[in-house]
């Protein structure tokens, strides 16, 4: 009645095999057609172009940004033949920042400025990392979906541009 | 005994002047809104007298009641102006044409060219409307009414002249009265020429497929979308009043006027005729998409122009 | 002959535009050159939002998300929860939910087939679709009790059943449904002032589609067969057959044609899983702590792929929710769309991915009205349209 899907493990698999050892940091699949890898930081650009190239994926779903703590990890969510595979890396929290993949998807760049307003990670190449789903006048460096952000925070912020926008 | 002077004033003011025709024009738009909405499977209006009869009516005083804004921008003289200028305008062409009686309030041999004459001067006073109120919406609207003018009016002006030249008259009351001598009923004679005015009327009172100067869905009200208040009520009324300018003319020329036989009131000829063709009017409106203003005019410019050629070339044939 | 553009701004208040939403319109003449999207003026902060929530509260949450396609965002949101707990809804609530799932589908679609109609100005379709939809939402009204916001979805199942009276009622109003649909489908094909609004009107040619990640009815209108209900399925959609709808003009009528088969398409299965819904209990319990972990859930809502990202702590909040809306993963679409397109198609262009802003922009949080008032660049628009018409 219905096609028999790609199983989980094919793709798992076949990343386990081309992905080179050292890049990795975790490789899981929880459930069928759900593959979560965890890549490091500085291969993480090289990882997906062989992913992209070798599996054929064009389809980005999202990107999501997850404040850790001491560091933001961001998740690039692909499709493969309906197996959402979901390629985490992760940068400091201090100085955030990762390169950009719009040159390999070029779907990819509303999500990745809505990830950089959101949580302030910058992506190296994006051609235009401007304001997109915030309003105009929204504090700068005032990362809403960051974990010590409050919504009093926030509140507060606002008040204080509001005021600031008055006197000015 | 009454003079004739007071007489004619009141023939001018009451009947068959402003009054019946003011009464005339909210019926007929009850007629059209109540049509439609039928067609599409709605109630149209329901709440106002019976059936809705005197919702148009009520709409008119609702809006007379309303703020009336003028824009800061707003050439302030002409906006005020324009909207009066459109409905004197709408009824003094009214005047050329035969409504209650089988003569019009007034006529003269060659009416019939002072009518399209009247009826361009309606269409360009628009456009002096929506440019003096400055807002893009409006100019856009404006310029629009001027580009579809341009596509209606030589095959309107075309088709009108068929029934002249065979009934060797320039008045339209001639022409309507010599259809009732004669029984040489120009709709039966001349079909194309009847089809071609229609959807060039359709045009000329910016009604759907032709309703791109107000097209909603992408000019908010097109050219009136400034005026509000009382000059809306009366760009409403003008609307209203042109629309009983196409059954009329339509009726006049084609249709035999307000004639007919057994000893029976014209007025009621009149009605019944102007009736269906503001019915068929309201049936093409619930039929089709709006056009874009370049498909309009290369549709107009491509079969209708041609059309109206080809049915005075019939009609200078002797067929007709 | 850069001097030549013009910029038009097109939103956030626009007639064509149910929603806010501001394009900016770069045109040459006629000619749409580029349009750049500007979202964010329906900002509501739900992600923020639902980690001051416990699960449960984010369930009527996430139905808010948007008033179309609040059963998918709920399903979406419900089925990641579950697979958080490892548990499974019984077979009974699979079947509900997946014939509400393809209610919300149909009176989504009917809705956007009578937007667009209304659009190019052709009302009477407009009125005839949103009067069958009324029949849609009875049905929906009768299952659930409620118009809109249904809050019929729960963890661990829904929470009330179809009767048999229910169910036979259903079938009959989704064989109206299916008849009318047909025949506006056949009128819809052959009505030449409709085919001359929407034939070769916003072309997404099937690559351009894939490169920009679009979905839904939008991707299967430019040839790609893609569904998240056949390609991930989820609820019980392995065990019911259905075709997924493709049409090869990639322009907006082929839009509304694969919105009129699948609406089609959506009666049929109502009608199966009717027939074959499995007994037994249509809920179960659930506790309140979700276990720690990360779930990727994802539904094929009316719009498109409908994808949201859990993460759960262990504590009855989720430490982070995130929602991508099928509209979001669009606008690169309809911005390729726009481009090279004529001005008077800009509505009916932008109508067609079936926009809902609502669901796009939910991110952050915003106080009261913050969003800064538009103004309309008078002057810009009048140049152009000077031009515009100079040029005729």
């Amino acid at each position: 009645m219905v096609e028999t899907k790609e199983s989980k493990t094919g793709l798992l698999e076949r990343l386990r095999n081309s992905i080179p050892q050292e890049w990795i940091l975790s490789l899981k699949a929880p459930e069928p057609r759900r593959i979560f890898l965890s890549v490091k930081r500085e291969h993480f650009k090289e990882a997906m172009t062989k992913m992209l190239k070798d599996e054929e994926i064009t389809h980005l779903s999202t990107i999501t940004g997850v404040d850790l703590g001491e560091e933001i990890e961001v998740i690039y969510h692909l499709d493969k033949s309906g197996t959402i595979l979901s390629v985490k890396t992760t940068t400091p929290k201090s100085q955030p920042t990762l390169p950009t993949v719009t040159d390999l998807i070029p779907g990819a760049p509303l999500y990745e400025r809505e990830v950089h307003e959101l949580l302030g990670v910058a992506f190296d190449g994006h051609p235009d990392l401007s304001r997109l789903v915030l309003p105009e006048g929204w504090p700068p460096g005032l990362y809403p979906l960051r974990r010590e952000i409050s919504i009093e925070n926030i509140r507060s912020a606002l008040e204080k541009a509001k005021e600031e926008k008055k006197v000015g | 005994m009454v003079p004739a002077e007071i007489i004619e004033f009141l023939s001018v003011l009451i009947y068959p002047g402003f009054i019946f025709i003011f009464t005339l024009a909210f019926f007929y738009e009850w007629v059209d809104r109540k049509f439609v909405a039928r067609l599409q499977n709605r109630y149209g209006p329901l709440y106002a007298g019976p059936g809705g009869i005197l919702q148009p009516f009520a709409d008119f005083i609702k809006l007379l009641a309303k703020e009336d804004i003028t824009p800061r921008a707003a050439d302030k003289t002409t906006f005020r102006v324009t909207p009066i200028l459109m409905l004197a305008l709408a009824l003094s062409t009214l005047f050329f044409i035969p409504t209650a009686y089988t003569t019009a309030v007034s006529w003269f041999e060659g009416d019939l060219i002072f009518v399209t004459f009247l009826v361009s001067i309606l269409v360009l006073i628009t456009l002096i409307a929506a440019w003096s109120s400055t807002s893009t919406f409006s100019t856009v609207g404006g310029i629009r009414v001027v580009l579809q003018m341009l596509g209606f009016e030589i095959p309107m002006t075309i088709v009108m002249v068929g029934p002249a030249i065979v009934s060797k008259t320039l008045s339209i009351t001639n022409i309507a009265l010599w259809q009732y001598t004669t029984g040489h009923y120009f709709a039966i004679y001349q079909p194309i020429g009847l089809i071609v005015l229609i959807i060039c009327l359709l045009a000329e009172i910016k009604k759907a497929p032709f309703d791109i100067p107000e097209a909603e869905s992408e000019l908010a009200a097109g050219w009136i979308t400034e005026f509000s208040g009382r000059k809306l009520a009366l760009i409403r009324l003008t609307t209203d009043v042109e629309l009983i300018l196409a059954g009329a003319l339509v009726t006049a020329l084609f249709l035999g006027g307000p004639t007919g036989p057994f000893g029976i009131p014209s007025v009621i000829f009149f009605l019944i005729k102007t009736t269906g063709v503001i019915l068929v009017i309201s049936n093409l409106r619930a039929l089709f998409a709006r056009f874009r203003i370049d498909q309009m005019l290369g549709g107009f410019w491509k079969y209708l122009v041609p059309l109206a050629l080809l049915q005075i070339i019939l009609v200078t044939l002797g067929v007709g | 002959m850069d001097e030549e553009r013009v910029i038009i701004p097109i939103g956030p208040q626009h007639p064509a535009l149910k929603e806010p939403m501001n394009f900016m319109l770069k045109v040459e003449g006629e000619k749409v050159l580029e349009a750049i999207p500007n979202l964010g003026y329906n900002h509501r902060g739900i992600e923020k939002a639902a980690t001051v929530r416990t699960y449960i509260q984010n369930l009527y949450l996430a139905e808010r998300i948007c008033g179309i396609c609040s059963i998918a965002h709920v399903q979406c949101y419900a089925q990641g929860v579950e697979k958080l707990l490892e548990m499974e809804i019984p077979p009974r609530a699979q079947y509900v939910r997946l014939i509400l799932s393809e209610l919300n589908r149909l009176h989504s679609h009917l809705l956007w087939v009578g937007v667009a109609a209304h659009e190019i100005g052709f009302d009477t379709l407009f009125m005839y679709l949103w009067r069958d939809r009324e029949i849609v939402m009875d049905t929906l009204e009768l299952i659930t009790g409620n118009r809109v916001s249904y809050g019929f979805t729960m963890l661990g199942g829904v929470r009330r059943d179809i009767s048999p009276d229910m169910a036979a009622r259903v079938k009959k109003e989704m064989k109206t449904v299916r008849d009318r649909t047909q025949y506006y489908k056949k009128m819809s094909s052959n009505e030449r002032s409709i085919l001359k609004r929407t034939q070769g009107v916003g072309i997404l040619k099937p690559q351009d589609a894939l490169a920009l990640c679009a979905c839904g009815p939008t991707l299967r209108a430019s040839n790609i067969k893609w569904d998240v209900r056949r390609e991930d399925p989820y609820l019980a959609y392995n065990e019911i057959p259905f075709n997924v709808v493709t049409s090869d003009g990639c322009d907006v009528l082929s839009r509304m044609i694969v919105h009129y088969d699948e609406v089609i398409e959506a009666t049929n299965i109502i009608e199966y899983a009717l027939d074959h819904m499995p007994s037994g209990s249509f809920r179960e319990k659930v506790t309140r702590r979700i276990p720690a972990g990360e779930v990727v859930s994802r539904v094929e809502a009316p719009r498109g792929e409908d994808i949201h990202y859990i993460k759960s702590n262990g504590t009855d909040k989720p430490e982070r929710f995130k929602v991508r809306a099928p509209t979001l993963g669009n606008i690169p679409a309809v911005c390729k769309m726009l481009s090279d397109s004529y001005i008077a198609d800009v509505p009916i262009i932008l109508a067609g991915i079936d926009p809902c802003f609502s669901c796009t922009d939910r991110v952050t949080f915003v106080k009261g009205e913050m969003g800064k008032g538009w103004i309309w660049t008078q002057e810009e628009l009048r140049r152009y349209a000077n031009r515009w018409y100079q040029q005729r």
